[in-house]
């Protein structure tokens, strides 16, 4: 019986040995190159790490520039993520925030700390005909060698490029090359095509660094925030009161 | 000899201390509010820790001018990122004295973003990492 007992703790600790590693491959699609794990952000959070924009033409110019004249002032206006609202894409891909990339047949999803977010990328062309502008649009992907290449249309004009509140039309399409650049480094170079609000494509080039040991965990945005956009358009502070 | 829960609490600070990293500050809304250039500290009694999403909160009681306690606000960033930082859900109590870097409301009013823990009940031996 003692015996049973050491064989099968010694099988457990084996089990449990081999599965340490596989934490993220459980989740790999053997017919894809592996971008899987749990990825942050490197560098500053805004678009382009070094902070320089598209080319805006009209009147996508002079909303930005009431942006950050509020944004400066300390003041900012139109930050929908201060009401809950999802950050959407393309700034989902520029927050500070952890997520996760699982690989599956067909599939690439990509699981964000940030608001608990979800972004899908059909592989072959399997995706659904959705109408309406979204969040996330609608993500199309298909690997290029060791790249995954995304292209994402269909989505709201009301979300924006990053936190300062880079703006955008209803004719932005995103394409976007992910690849694995080193064990732990995956790049994703972000390419911005609207037409009716840059005057040329814009890119960014961001790396992501692998957290091993990390895993994703509970955010939710509603439980108490206290940031609510007040009636002058402004983001709030500290508001409400204390709730128990 | 069973550690204390004051003892838990600085091995936990400590631990914090280790995995201080380059971590940006973070908040879930726009930081435009802050003023990141001019860090300055309060010294005070917490009131209440908020350990929530989307941030922590620290309530902090600060004696004005005049040595009448006054509510501070202070925004920490989500609770994952802090517990990766090694804090947890006490590492705060109503009634600690605590000393806080924050970064200041551009307004003026009494908050602000916290830059880090300098010092908890007179000990500076352990400080949490956050910037």
């Amino acid at each position: 019986m003692r015996g049973l007992v050491l064989i099968l703790a010694a099988a457990l600790a084996a089990s449990a040995a081999s599965a340490a590693p596989a934490l993220n491959a459980r989740y790999a699609d053997p017919a894809q190159p592996d971008i899987t794990g749990v990825w942050q952000l490197t560098g500053y959070f805004t678009f382009r790490a070094d902070k320089s924009i598209p080319k805006l033409k009209p009147p996508y110019e002079g909303l930005y520039a009431r942006r950050m004249k509020a944004f400066d002032a300390g003041k900012p206006i139109d930050d929908v993520t201060a009401d809950c609202l999802p950050p959407g894409m393309p700034h989902i891909q520029v927050v500070p925030y952890p997520f996760e990339i699982m690989q599956t047949p067909g599939r690439v999803t990509m699981l964000y700390e940030y608001a608990g977010q979800v972004r899908r990328i059909y592989l072959d062309g399997g995706q659904p005909k959705d109408p309406d502008p979204t969040y996330y649009g609608t993500s199309v992907g298909r690997w290029d060698g060791d790249a995954l290449t995304v292209s994402t249309t269909n989505i709201r004009e009301d979300t924006q490029g990053d936190f300062t509140g880079l703006p955008h039309s209803d004719a932005l399409t995103i394409t976007e090359r992910f690849r694995r650049t080193a064990p732990d480094t995956l790049e994703d170079s972000i390419t911005l095509d609207d037409p009716k609000a840059y005057a040329e494509p814009f890119t960014s080039v961001r790396t992501y660094k692998l957290h091993p040991t990390w895993t994703i965990g509970e955010y939710v945005c509603e439980e108490n925030n206290r940031n609510q956009i007040q009636a002058n358009g402004v983001t709030g502070f500290g508001v409400p009161p204390v709730k128990k | 000899m069973e550690p204390t829960v004051h003892r838990r609490r600085l091995i936990g600070l400590a631990l914090a201390l280790a995995a201080l990293a380059a971590t940006p500050a973070m908040a879930h809304h726009s930081f435009a509010m802050f003023d990141r250039d001019k860090p300055v500290a309060i010294s005070g009694v917490v009131k209440d820790f908020q350990w929530t999403n989307p941030h922590v909160w620290i309530q902090v009681m600060v004696p004005d001018a005049k040595g009448t306690p006054q509510e501070w606000g202070v925004e920490c960033t989500s609770v994952n990122f802090l517990r990766r930082q090694g804090w947890e859900k006490d590492s705060l109590k109503p009634g600690d004295k605590v000393k806080l870097m924050i970064f200041p409301l551009k307004d003026g009013s009494k908050g602000g973003q916290l830059n880090k823990l300098v010092e908890l009940n007179g000990s500076t031996a352990a400080l949490p990492g956050y910037q």
